[in-house]
């Protein structure tokens, strides 16, 4: 899949701006605060609907202006036109796809399958759990809409659920537990497919980060992911275990309020050679390893979806020693079409030359080719 | 800028109907105040009627002009079926596939304790006794499937288990996540061709 061009209005710094991309890698060049990274916002936007960096849609409209826009042309086998609008005195986020309206980003996700390599992507080895998880629900969810309906609903049940504990623990009625029995079956329907779908991920996705991983270090170095569910997912009866958990833990989560039991509390251990990364890693592996999810998640979208995704790289090679972003740069060209920002030129003279590339230059929020 | 009083008083009351938002509300207001008397009457004598003419069906609660509903009155009906949906907005819905030929039950709502609808909110308890008195065979849940739905369909069928009934649920061919009311009219017409066995 590869994106053609982008027009932006009044989109933070761009109030007006169209640029044409090469299919291969497109450097975009610009100094602190000039509109770089912008450009990966907005091509986030059209692939997910949704913010890169979880901010405000208000945030991104222009200082003064009511509104933003954003619009692209996708080709695949056909052509795709999307635009995304914020309308801010109405704070209401509208999409669309070939001119029709689309009223659930749910059914945009996984469309333009799309990869980001950000800067925040320390959190995934380096941060609690739950980022782990958001890690892996991104990947997953990208993959497979059923995951992304389950997870969705899997969500509300949880908040549901809250509630009710909730309500429980403070009326004392009992007439509500048969009304907790009803959520809690829902949780377990939803949960033990989320289960699932995460056990044969972690499976499949394992032989992909080694790949990308061996191609960035080539020494002795075995990465691995291991799943640790809250429930025990070693038998075939998951359903039956989580039900279990679940009325083990029913005093207790009346008593806190709390859903104490389901994939929410996963964890995911990335480990190096049987030590685990967050324990015993290095700085730069910490570092290879965030790199090696990102493209692992790349083959992997690409094989699951047989699409190519888009490649969005935030200043990484700004982080790495040479020797590492020697080996990305090499790695590059099998990759498909690649937006990657950079504060200077300069440092584009170590890496490849011969590849397909465009450089892009952007200053004070205008776009220009070098 | 100051509005005078009757102006803003009908704002407030427009901006309370659904999906209206206080700039629609302006709009429909300043229209109504520009439009003839007569035309102003004939929609408040429509909206005091509806509310004075219109009345939910004691035994299925559905909207009605009596007592009964048409539904329930008639006597092409086959009354061994009863369909549970949420709003009465769904049995047109489901009229208009021409696939059913049943008795329904609206519920009023599914359950949903974030917005405080526990069982004893909803018309459950009402579904129970016509399962003797009107000779019910067959129960199909027609709830939206999403999380709300799912678990008020899960919590009915775990109720009817002492009854000797059996409950189905429309299946597949609905949008996930989509309202029942809004689905074309093939997809609830396949739906309900393809329901499954819940007990
Ligand atoms: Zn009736």
């Amino acid at each position: 899949m590869v994106l053609r061009q982008i027009d932006l209005t009044n989109f933070r710094l761009h109030r007006k701006t169209t640029i044409n991309f090469s299919d291969g890698i497109n450097y975009i060049i610009g100094g602190n605060g000039q509109g770089k990274t912008t450009i990966l916002e907005a091509i986030y936007y059209l692939c997910t609907t949704k913010n890169i960096n979880a901010a405000a849609d208000s945030d991104v409209v222009s200082f003064g202006q009511e509104m933003f826009e954003a619009s692209g042309d996708f080709n695949e086998l056909s052509k795709d036109h999307t635009k995304i609008v914020f309308d801010l005195s109405r704070n209401k986020k509208f999409y669309y796809l070939n001119e029709k309206a689309v009223n659930s980003s749910a059914s945009v996700i996984g469309r333009f399958p799309i990869v980001v390599l950000i800067q925040s992507d320390h959190a995934i080895t380096l941060g609690g759990p739950s980022d782990r998880r958001k890690f892996v629900d991104t990947v997953i969810s990208q993959a497979s809409q059923t995951y992304l309906r389950l997870l969705i609903d899997y969500n509300k049940t949880l908040k549901q659920r809250t509630n009710l504990l909730l309500q429980i623990r403070e009326t004392g009625n009992n007439r509500l537990l048969e009304q907790l029995n009803a959520w809690s079956e829902s949780l377990v329907n939803a949960g033990t497919e989320i289960i699932k779908h995460r056990k044969n991920f972690v499976n499949e996705f394992n032989i992909y980060i080694k790949e990308a991983y061996n191609r960035i270090m080539t020494d002795k170095e075995e990465p691995e992911i291991l799943y640790e569910s809250s429930v025990n997912t070693e038998t075939q009866t998951i359903e039956e275990n989580f039900k279990s958990a679940l009325l083990n833990e029913r005093d207790n989560e009346i008593r806190r309020a709390v859903n104490l039991v389901g994939p929410h509390r996963d964890e995911f251990i990335f480990k190096i050679n049987g030590l685990e990364l967050r324990r015993f890693g290095s700085q730069g592996q910490h570092k290879t390893f965030q790199v090696s999810l990102r493209f692992g998640e790349f083959f992997y979208l690409k094989e699951k979806l047989g699409k190519t995704p888009i490649f969005l790289m935030d200043d990484i090679f700004g982080e790495l020693d040479i020797y590492r972003a020697s080996k990305i740069s090499e790695y590059l060209p099998k990759v498909g079409q690649t937006f990657i920002t950079m504060t200077d030129l300069t440092k584009l003279d170590d890496l490849n030359k011969k590849e397909n590339r465009l450089v892009i230059i952007i200053e004070q929020g205008k776009a220009s080719y070098a | 800028m100051i509005i005078a009083e009757p102006l803003q008083i009908a704002i407030d009351e427009l901006s309370k109907l659904p999906s209206i938002g206080k700039k629609t509300a302006q709009r429909l207001a300043l229209h109504l105040l520009k439009s003839d008397k007569q035309t102003v009457e004939a929609l408040v004598k429509s909206l005091v009627e509806l509310k004075e003419k219109i009345t939910f069906c004691r035994n299925c609660f559905n909207i009605s002009t009596d007592e009964l509903c048409d539904i329930c009155k008639s006597a092409k009906r086959d009354r061994t079926m009863i369909c549970v949906v949420e709003e009465a907005s769904d049995i047109i819905a489901i009229e208009k596939t021409n696939e059913y030929n049943g008795l329904y039950h609206v519920l009023g709502g599914v359950l949903n304790p974030l917005a405080n609808v526990t069982a004893d909110k909803l018309k459950i308890n009402e579904l129970l006794p016509r399962i003797e008195k009107e000779g019910t065979k067959e129960i199909i849940l027609a709830l939206n499937p999403d999380a709300e739905g799912d678990t008020t369909a899960l919590f009915i069928a775990r109720l009817l288990k002492s009854y000797h009934v059996k409950v189905t649920r429309i299946a597949r061919g609905l949008p996930i996540g989509g309202d029942l009311e809004f689905a074309d009219e093939a997809t609830i017409g396949r739906a309900f061709l393809g329901r499954i066995i819940v007990q």
